[in-house]
């Protein structure tokens, strides 16, 4: 029989990020939005407590859990910044290609430093010419000798301005599409690797996102991850890793939204009692309820189907999608119960519902999921 | 510096309380037991006398149902605590503070102790009675209302504060002793991670409080109560400071009758 209950010691770790998040992020989140503040100590805080390379095995020094576990610390986080999350969780994103791809002698190099010491790491998958389309990339890799020289730009890179290592996919031949892709890993200090400026968001104003240029930048094969060519099935399976996480931050979002409008609901009164009584608001309530319980459920399923060796391409595509529709719709609600209010700066709410709209869009635009989702459904009846 | 460090598992704050329905005593179902308050100051001193002398120990003990022991250990294991006791004990015993007192005793005169330390009371029923009931049965002395504990090298003695009603006081004591610590005064530390996930493999030792008198229990609850619901607060208004202490003094006087 599946078993939904949660051990102490899964307990225990859901505790420690719920009080972190409730003591360090939740008294900083609303002025970080209003200021697009990077809260750095926040984040240095979160690696000195272990909760930033959660993915990362013990061995080199990280925390080295389970989807499981990763899903119930984000999904603590998120309830109290879609914001900081995303910046706290983006090293698991960029170091996901090296725990999947890289040689024992890189794992040892590039690895320990971030455990030990606070450093953070930006994933450089999305182009200004292709997103969802990421076979289509144009920055390319040239080999020289012994090195490959980089040319070409990344955006929406998030803490790209802050990152001391970056993983980089690039094409050695773009006719070849996702054949022609390599993986590389380029520390901030290669000549020719800028930075853009930080880009103005709708939401998780918390974190940062930049472009960033690669001039003629020169990498030694040594800092190639995998074969050449396989980088485009290198990023896909560091998606199918990350991708169920993005499913606990957006159900961390909407329960925020749940709780938010369900105490509101208790306070407010209108024709004489608590907006609460009133069956429209029970109704909103009931069903916001049913979307967050639902969004947890499915993304507890794809993180456990993935934990048992699986791919579970389907399952966290499901969860993914499902989770961050729910998030929006739920934080929708959230305003509509908090009335002119919900529409105040002044009130939570309206936050949770631009943070909730980039998990519909990142990690896999959700029509992309969608595609996903149909194609491995078919297959069962092909 | 051989230190034990004895906690409560208390209700979450986030508890909502209710009585078990034959109204003696809280309904426990449902109700996670944590490491909280005036315990979690406790570890941190113990921790920091441990970081400031070389060759130190922490002991941690808790007496209870053992899965909530268990789990304020494992807490304290993660904090940085170096051995774990729990003392099983019947029910009644929980409550009663002389018998979690000769629990508390019996688990201590098993492990090494120059300094026993714990909160002065309680998170939950803050009777703050163990304290000088433990010190008795232990026949050290015992401190309360204790804050800002630092070990003099020098002299061999404690040096710590202790805030009463009549003012800060100064106070030096040599070991062995028994201190009751001021609550959040020391900023506790929270564990990492690593820590948390390590502290569940931790070992934890038992040991069985005595049982027949005098040492069994000697009080029972007799009632549990929630408080009254509050009732709607009387907004006061005025134009200047003045105008609101008066209206204040009249409301105090004449409806509420504070001032005879």
């Amino acid at each position: 029989m599946p078993d939904f209950s949660l051990s102490p010691e899964l307990e225990s770790l859901r505790d420690m990020a719920r009080k972190f998040a409730r003591t360090e992020m939740v008294p900083h989140a609303a002025e970080c939005d209003r200021s697009a503040r990077f809260p750095e100590e926040i984040y240095r805080k979160a690696h000195a407590l272990g909760l930033m390379n959660l993915n990362v095995p013990a061995e080199f020094g990280g925390t080295g859990l389970s989807l499981l576990e990763q899903c119930l610390i984000v999904e603590e986080l998120a309830y109290a910044c879609g914001g900081m999350t995303t910046s706290i969780i983006a090293n698991c994103l960029a170091l996901e290609p090296i725990l999947l791809a890289a040689s024992p002698e890189q794992k040892q190099r590039y690895l320990p430093s971030f455990c030990s010491e606070y450093h953070l790491a930006s994933f450089c998958l999305t182009e200004p010419g292709g997103g969802s389309d990421a076979g289509a990339l144009r920055t390319r890799a040239r080999r020289e000798g012994e090195e490959y020289v980089l040319d070409g730009e990344k955006c929406f890179i998030t803490n790209a301005p802050h990152a001391s290592l970056y993983t980089v996919f690039a094409t050695l031949d773009p006719a070849a599409r996702h054949r022609g892709i390599a993986a590389f890993v380029v520390p901030r200090s290669a000549k020719g690797l800028t930075p853009g400026k930080d880009e103005e968001k709708m939401g998780h104003r918390a974190s940062s996102t930049s472009t960033v240029r690669f001039d003629g930048v020169r990498v030694p094969v040594a800092d190639r991850l995998g074969a050449e060519g396989e980088g485009f099935a290198l990023a896909m399976r560091t998606l199918d890793q990350t991708r169920t996480p993005i499913g606990a931050l957006a159900t961390g979002i909407a329960q925020a939204a749940l709780d938010h409008a369900a105490r509101y609901a208790l306070k407010r009164e209108t024709f004489g009692k608590p907006i609460a009584e009133h069956q429209a608001i029970q109704i909103k309530l009931a069903n916001m309820a049913q979307a967050v319980h639902a969004s947890r459920l499915l993304t507890w399923h794809a993180a456990w189907t993935i934990d048992r060796g699986q791919k579970g391409t389907l399952e966290s595509s499901i969860a993914k999608c499902f989770a961050s529709d729910a998030a929006l719709h739920v934080a929708d609600e959230a305003i509509q119960t908090f009335g002119g209010y919900g529409y105040m700066k002044e009130y939570p709410v309206e936050k949770l519902l631009r943070d909730a709209k980039l998990t519909q869009i990142y990690e896999g635009a959700n029509e992309i999921q969608r595609t996903v989702i149909a194609r491995e459904l078919l297959r069962g009846y092909a | 510096m051989e230190i034990v460090v004895c906690l409560k598992p208390v209700p979450d704050a986030e508890t909502r309380a209710r009585p078990l329905p034959d109204g003696t005593r809280f309904d426990p179902e449902g109700v996670k037991f944590v490491l909280a308050g005036y315990d979690e100051s406790a570890v941190e001193q113990a921790l920091l006398l441990k970081e400031a002398i070389p060759g130190s120990a922490v002991h941690a003990i808790s007496l209870g149902a053992r899965s909530r022991t268990d789990e304020v250990l494992r807490a304290a294991i993660a904090l940085g605590c170096d051995s774990a006791t729990a003392i099983e004990a019947s029910p009644a015993a929980f409550e009663d503070p002389i018998a979690v007192a000769a629990g508390l005793r019996a688990a201590i005169e098993g492990l090494p102790h120059d300094l026993v330390l714990l909160g002065k009371q309680s998170g939950d029923e803050e009777e703050g009675l163990v304290p000088g009931a433990l010190g008795e049965l232990l026949g050290l002395p015992h401190f309360g209302f204790v804050v800002d504990l630092r070990w003099d090298a020098t002299s061999q003695r404690l040096r710590f504060g202790r805030s009463t009603e009549a003012g800060e006081e100064s106070w030096e004591a040599p070991l062995p002793c028994v201190i009751g610590l001021q609550q959040a005064w020391n900023d506790p530390r929270t564990a990492k991670l690593p820590a948390i996930l390590k502290s569940r493999r931790a070992p934890i030792a038992t040991v069985r409080a005595p049982t027949g008198p005098p040492e069994g229990p000697t009080s029972e609850p007799a009632r549990f109560e929630l408080p009254p619901p509050r009732t709607g607060a009387k907004m006061i208004e005025y134009r200047t400071p003045a105008e609101a202490a008066t209206k204040l003094v009249r409301i105090l006087s004449e409806e509420a009758k504070v001032f005879p």
